[in-house]
């Protein structure tokens, strides 16, 4: 019997530390071979995609909170960010952190009410009715949001040296100083997962996740722990939903906390692998790059993505990676029975 | 403004609504009840519901009357489909809980943006029931409120009576509690799962049906009252049928009334609010039982 959450309590020892900076280190370099802005651009989207699903694996693969809300915090980021930025003029270095200490508070208002439900579709519901909320507000807030009519004119990044090593340039339009900043919050959210998932918090969470009363039992302080995740994982979504929001630089609320932002990043994450490390990362990449391939198909995008939500579920609920080595397995083990069977 | 002839239309509409709510839900708490599993796509089953009334009454010019039927005996073989193909390989693994979330959440996204695609984002008028209005107390109302009004009272409280009274409702109670007691008496309970899903559905399409006048047709109609839906059952109680129709109205009236004195656009707040109250005082919820 299968149980894509993995309900396997093992002692993490992290990720291949070498495989890790391997992936950093490819995808720092990939700009060096790829020029096209184009593609650039396509690769940002796979990155923002990416953290977002990391950030929500977070609290759904290694805390067993099952949030199908994780794009309020998204959303919360973004906005606050935004407004920030626009009514005071501030810089968005300083407007996207801000955006994501925000939404890592407003997680409490959510937090709190599920510390007590302990079934998973009840807390289903309740994080997505929080998502709901905020799009309610965020639509009728006029004067804050401009409601549906949607931010415009969010200011870009700024320039700035890096101690005199690389100078970031944004205000020239190229996509490239856009790609290492994006590079750069999801290498620092994988970093903290990473450390985060090896800590005594990592382990507290799986127990969690695993069995929550027995977990209770031997001393895991479920409120704490709990709210930790709810922290974390809303603070590195809205930390990327800043920088969304300075990038695309126009932002409407059904493009942050609607149920279509929801789907693609359960979509995604359930892709790559639920409760693995880098699966929402890659699951990011095949969805987002398969449907520019198959540049046809842009039109069907929900569609697509609902119709990948019910096929995973049935056939590979461990994801892509998983469903493809088992299937080769099967494969495997197929022919070389019917080798042994022709031997003899 | 405010009064009393305004707040009784109000409490008016808000049965009418109520009912129409409690019919949606009633048929994901009865889900809940049978296979514990939410249905993510309930939703998209109501506006299925008002899809087909609009391609029965506008295309094929079918009376409204005939159409309703039609328009359930469709659904129903649909949701059969769904349950027998997507639904079913799912049941009985340990992540059920939330696989069947996941399964069925695809499928409402992949119905919704199919109903866009091929049948466009147009706001689709269907005409009433009964056409007309009645006035009596000072308050006017059309007759197709109280359609759907007594449409829901009798549909809720005959489906009541079956589930005390009939040999299917007393199968489907005893799956309910039990469902591998339920099979060593000789109940077929992968039946009874299809039959709950289906019927439900079918109240689902049945509450699209009645509202498609009111609120026109469109491929989003069913997300609002899902998530209404969700909130009803987890007010009134998951898994609780009287819960559902109490939770229903409660929302319904509640609904109603704040629009007088929020706005129309603020009016979900209200029952978002309802909810979150209730997850911290109450998760049972008024008349559930002990799982949350």
């Amino acid at each position: 019997m299968e149980d894509y959450r993995g309900r396997q309590l093992k002692i993490f020892r992290g990720v291949n530390p070498l495989f890790m900076w391997g992936v950093f280190l490819a995808l720092l370099l990939l700009p060096l071979v790829i020029r096209s802005e184009y593609t650039l651009s396509v690769l940002i989207i796979c990155l923002i995609y990416g953290t977002h699903a990391a950030s929500r694996n977070l609290m759904v693969g290694y805390a067993g909170i099952l949030s199908f809300g994780h794009q309020a915090f998204y959303g919360l980021g973004a906005y606050f960010s935004a407004i920030i930025t626009m009514k005071f003029q501030l810089s968005p270095w300083i407007g996207i952190p801000l955006g994501g200490f925000f939404a890592a508070l407003l997680s409490l208002a959510i937090g709190f009410p599920c510390l007590r439900l302990r079934i998973a579709p009840y807390i289903a519901i309740a994080t997505l009715a929080f998502s709901e909320i905020l799009l309610v507000i965020c639509k009728n807030w006029v004067s804050l949001t401009r409601g549906e009519m949607g931010l415009s004119g969010i200011p870009p990044l700024q320039d700035f040296s890096l101690f005199g090593l690389a100078i970031f340039t944004f205000s020239t339009g190229g996509k490239i100083p856009y790609y290492y900043t994006m590079i750069g919050i999801f290498i620092l959210t994988m970093l903290f997962i990473n450390f985060q998932a090896g800590s005594k918090v990592g382990l507290a969470f799986r127990a969690m996740r695993d069995e929550q009363d027995a977990a209770a039992s031997l001393g895991v302080n479920l409120t704490r722990y709990k709210l930790t995740a709810f922290l974390t994982g809303s603070f590195f979504a809205g930390i990327t939903g800043g920088f969304y929001a300075h990038y695309i630089s126009i932002l409407a609320p059904d493009a942050v906390f609607g149920i279509g932002e929801m789907v693609e990043i359960v979509a995604v994450t359930l892709m790559g692998g639920i409760g693995t490390f880098f699966g929402p990362v890659l699951g990011a990449f095949v969805l987002v790059i398969g449907l520019e391939v198959l540049r046809g198909l842009s039109d069907y995008r929900l569609m697509i993505y609902g119709a990948v939500l019910v096929i995973l579920i049935i056939m590979m609920p461990h994801g892509l990676l998983a469903g493809l080595t088992q299937l080769l397995n099967k494969v495997k083990t197929r022919t070389a029975g019917q080798l042994r069977k022709a031997g003899s | 403004m405010t009064n009393f002839p305004v707040i009784f239309e109000q409490i008016v509409n808000g049965l009418v609504l109520g009912s129409m709510y409690a019919l949606v839900a009633s048929g994901l708490t009865l889900i809940w009840g049978t296979m514990k599993m939410l249905n993510f796509a309930h939703g998209e089953l109501y506006m299925l519901g008002g899809f087909g009334l609009y391609f029965a009454v506008s295309l094929l010019h079918l009376p409204p009357w005939t159409s309703v039927p039609l328009v359930l005996a469709a659904v129903f073989i649909l949701a059969v489909l769904l349950e027998k193909g997507l639904i079913s390989p799912l049941l009985g693994r340990p992540d059920w809980d939330v696989s069947a979330v996941v399964a069925t959440l695809g499928i409402g996204i992949f119905i919704q943006n199919f109903a866009f695609k091929f049948w466009g984002g147009d706001f689709q008028e269907v005409p009433y029931m009964i056409p007309g209005t009645v006035t009596s107390l000072g308050v006017t109302l059309a007759w197709h409120r109280l359609y759907i009004l007594g449409l829901a009272l009798a549909v809720l409280i005959a489906f009541w009576q079956g589930m005390k009274k009939t040999r299917f409702g007393l199968a489907l109670r005893a799956t309910a509690q039990e469902s591998e007691a339920a099979t060593l008496m000789g109940i077929p309970y992968r039946k009874i799962y299809t039959l709950t899903f289906s019927i439900s559905a079918s109240l689902a399409a049945l509450a699209g049906t009645a509202l498609a006048p009111i609120f026109s047709v469109n491929p989003w109609m069913g997300s609002g009252p899902l998530i209404k839906a969700f909130i009803v059952v987890i007010l009134g109680g998951l898994g609780s049928f009287v819960g559902a129709i109490l939770g229903g109205f409660i929302i319904g009236i509640s609904e109603s009334l704040s629009v007088l004195f929020l706005g129309s656009g603020w009016k979900d707040l209200i029952c978002f609010l309802l909810l979150i109250l209730v997850l911290v005082f109450k998760p049972a919820g008024l008349l559930g039982g002990k799982e949350w």
